[in-house]
């Protein structure tokens, strides 16, 4: 995941091109803390996220940004079945209890509370009069979950600075840490008692690279275009996502292949992700000064080698009050659904009489599915004096995904949440 | 759709060495916070951390910053 | 492409400039301005060692700059030294906001469309210029660091140690 962003990156003591003016001198601190609520429907994901970041410039053109964040997660998650005409029982992941998902009721596991803290540093530090470089370090921590990463970025300007190249590098190396252990691909969920587990942890490593240039157009308007490569190698299923075996008659949750593996085998076996993944993107983004207001638009194109793309477009607008301003927003994404992303697994055809999954790589996540997100969000903001803003925005995310032909009362519900984040920031 | 975007950034490199510079006292807008490409630091990842959680596709903006386990 | 190669040059020729702060002196644009109490025509400085500083209300820097040019101005006067602040803000009333809480004991003057900016083919923000008694720039200098504020001191000291002459 990537938390920062590009803002904040410069600090050198000539007026450059991209400097926010609001930069920390010499001996003080730029402070933001900032508080995010973000709440689901239908008894879903809600997330408590309070956050600070500081950044001071510590001379000789070198300045140093840390941030802290925690992040308390509460609420249910899909599970990966689909809902059903009848009543559906599952093993929780510690292997220990039982929940029910009612007929036409979307499975949901409940189970999982989590609180995150992640953390991380960059020192950014001239390399000649017009380049500077900006080295990272940053690492998480929840109960299931460990990241630990790095990351180098080289920025030169050219062109009297009208123009920025930047090249960046990073490495992160996470453990996953399920709760009951890791789950054996494939294999069947089993009634509480027992698992099919293949260890208590595996990692994974991520490698993402990103080259781009941002070009002053002229005085009042500026743009970027980023190209990023990332590379996943390792363990990136998800070890609580189960996939849907039913029979190919009635179309309902049927275990009797699955029986052939454990005798208690419930009709859903641990779905399975191939383990690496090649993501590129093309990222472009402008800003521009109207006689008052400023509008910034972005748009981002995805492709990767699981099948996936997508196409997201950002578009936000300020209107300038003086000491004030609202900026209503609006983000719209498409995505095509992976190449192994299924509704269900269907007996005799994806699975044979033996309970063995007959395909190399399989997901009912529906995060992998085609679907739509839709944001509409509206920001206020006001200065509270020469050193100070407090700013709070609301939204609604709605997404809806798209399964194709499936049988009714099966469909894959429609999201919606809501998300408040309301932010101080001050120089002291 | 592939060739028609790596043929755009292309051209789109090539123009940027040939425009008119900006000069230096010119740039009081674009000195401004509304007019940086992420104004509002938390705005910017509180939006990244949801959407890395909720889609398929993440970043593109910058590199570094980590993982999570988001389920 | 000439474009680029020229304005390559001209960045390259600032930088001579600033880093070596060379002999390789040229005469200083003339210029006559409005400023605080009236106006400023560079030639009435004749004889003078003039620091001509390029700044804007938006500029962070400049800020860090002032406190510096006013203890300059105060330790020098007497030898000779006239400090020039010009600001290149697009509406006063952002000058005047930034000078309210600035103690200012130099002439600062108002250059809105970058004129003389240009003409002096400013680099970047601020900018300063050191011109001799006889008239010719001797150094110029990018940004303001802590670290740059005993160099240009010296570099002024140097100056005003140089008789007054005439070069024409």
């Amino acid at each position: 995941m990537q938390l920062s962003s590009i803002k904040k990156e410069l600090g050198v003591a000539t007026c450059a091109l991209l400097q926010a003016p609001a930069y920390a001198t010499d001996s003080s601190w730029d402070i933001d803390t900032a508080v995010l609520y973000y709440s689901e429907s239908d008894g879903r994901v809600q997330a408590f996220e309070p956050a600070v970041y500081a950044s001071k410039e510590l001379g000789d053109d070198q300045r140093i940004d840390l941030r802290l964040v925690v992040d308390v997660l509460t609420g249910a998650t899909p599970n990966g079945a689909h809902a059903s005409t009848v009543t559906q029982t599952f093993t929780t992941p510690s292997g220990n209890g039982s929940y029910t998902a009612q007929p036409g009721e979307t499975p949901l596991d409940d189970s999982f509370k989590d609180t995150r803290v992640a953390a991380g540093v960059d020192w950014t530090l001239p390399f000649s009069r017009l380049s500077r470089v900006r080295l990272g370090l940053n690492g998480s921590t929840e109960y299931d979950y460990t990241s630990l990463g790095v990351s180098a970025t080289y920025l030169h300007d050219f062109n009297s600075r009208n123009t920025t190249v930047s090249a960046g590098l990073a490495f992160n190396n996470d453990t996953i840490t399920p709760v009951g252990g890791v789950p054996t691909a494939f294999s069947p969920m089993r009634e509480p008692g027992a698992t099919n587990r293949d260890g208590a942890e595996d990692t994974k490593t991520v490698t993402d690279m990103i080259v781009g240039i941002t070009q002053v157009i002229n005085r009042k308007t500026l743009i970027q275009l980023n190209y990023s490569l990332g590379l996943s190698d390792g363990y990136l299923t998800d070890p609580y996502k189960i996939v849907t075996v039913v029979n190919s008659e009635t179309g309902l949750p049927d275990n009797s292949a699955l029986l052939n593996v454990n005798a208690d085998a419930l009709p859903y076996v641990y779905e399975k992700r191939p383990d690496s993944r090649q993501r590129n993107s093309v990222f472009f983004r402008t800003v521009h000064h109207f006689r008052r207001d400023v509008v910034n638009f972005s748009y981002r194109y995805f492709w990767d080698d699981w099948g996936i793309t997508s196409n997201t477009f950002d578009l936000k607008y300020r209107y300038e009050f003086g000491r004030s301003y609202l900026q209503p927003g609006i983000r719209y994404y498409l995505q095509d659904a992976a190449d192994f992303y299924r509704h269900n697994l269907v007996q005799g055809v994806d699975v044979d009489v033996n309970g063995r999954v007959l395909l190399d790589t399989v997901s009912s996540d529906y995060r992998l599915a085609k679907l739509t997100t839709t944001t509409l969000s509206l920001k206020y903001g006001y200065a509270l004096g020469d050193n100070s803003e407090l700013s709070m925005r609301g939204g609604l995310m709605n997404q809806s995904i798209d399964d194709g032909d499936v049988p009714a009362g099966e469909e894959t519900p429609d999201l919606d949440a809501l998300i408040i984040n309301a932010g101080y920031s001050l120089r002291w | 759709m592939r060739v028609l975007v790596c043929l755009s950034v292309l051209s789109f490199v090539a123009g940027c060495g040939s425009m008119d510079s900006v000069k230096p006292w010119d740039k009081d807008l674009l000195a401004k916070e509304s007019m940086q490409p992420v104004p509002d630091y938390f705005e910017n990842f509180y939006d990244e951390h949801i959407y890395f959680s909720k889609e398929a596709s993440s970043g593109g903006q910058s590199v570094g910053g980590g993982g999570c386990g988001c389920n | 492409m000439m474009k680029q190669i020229r304005s390559l040059a001209g960045l390259l020729c600032i930088c001579l400039f600033a880093v070596s702060g060379l002999a390789a002196v040229s005469e200083a644009p003339s210029f006559r301005l409005p400023a605080i109490g009236g106006e400023i025509d560079l030639a009435q400085l004749e004889g003078k060692v003039v620091y001509l500083d390029f700044w804007a209300s938006w500029c962070e820097p400049c800020r860090d700059s002032f406190p510096w040019m006013t203890e300059i101005q105060q330790k020098y006067r007497d030898q000779g030294l006239e400090i020039i602040a010009v600001n290149l803000d697009k509406e006063r009333r952002l000058a005047d906001g930034f000078l309210q809480q600035m103690d200012i004991n130099f002439i600062v003057a108002f250059d809105p469309s970058g004129e003389t900016a240009s003409r002096y083919d400013l680099g970047g923000m601020p900018g300063s210029y050191l011109i001799g008694r006889d008239g010719n720039i001797h150094a110029s200098h990018l940004g303001f660091r802590d670290k740059d504020k005993a160099k240009l001191e010296k570099a002024i000291q140097q100056l005003l140690q140089q008789p007054q002459e005439k070069v024409k």
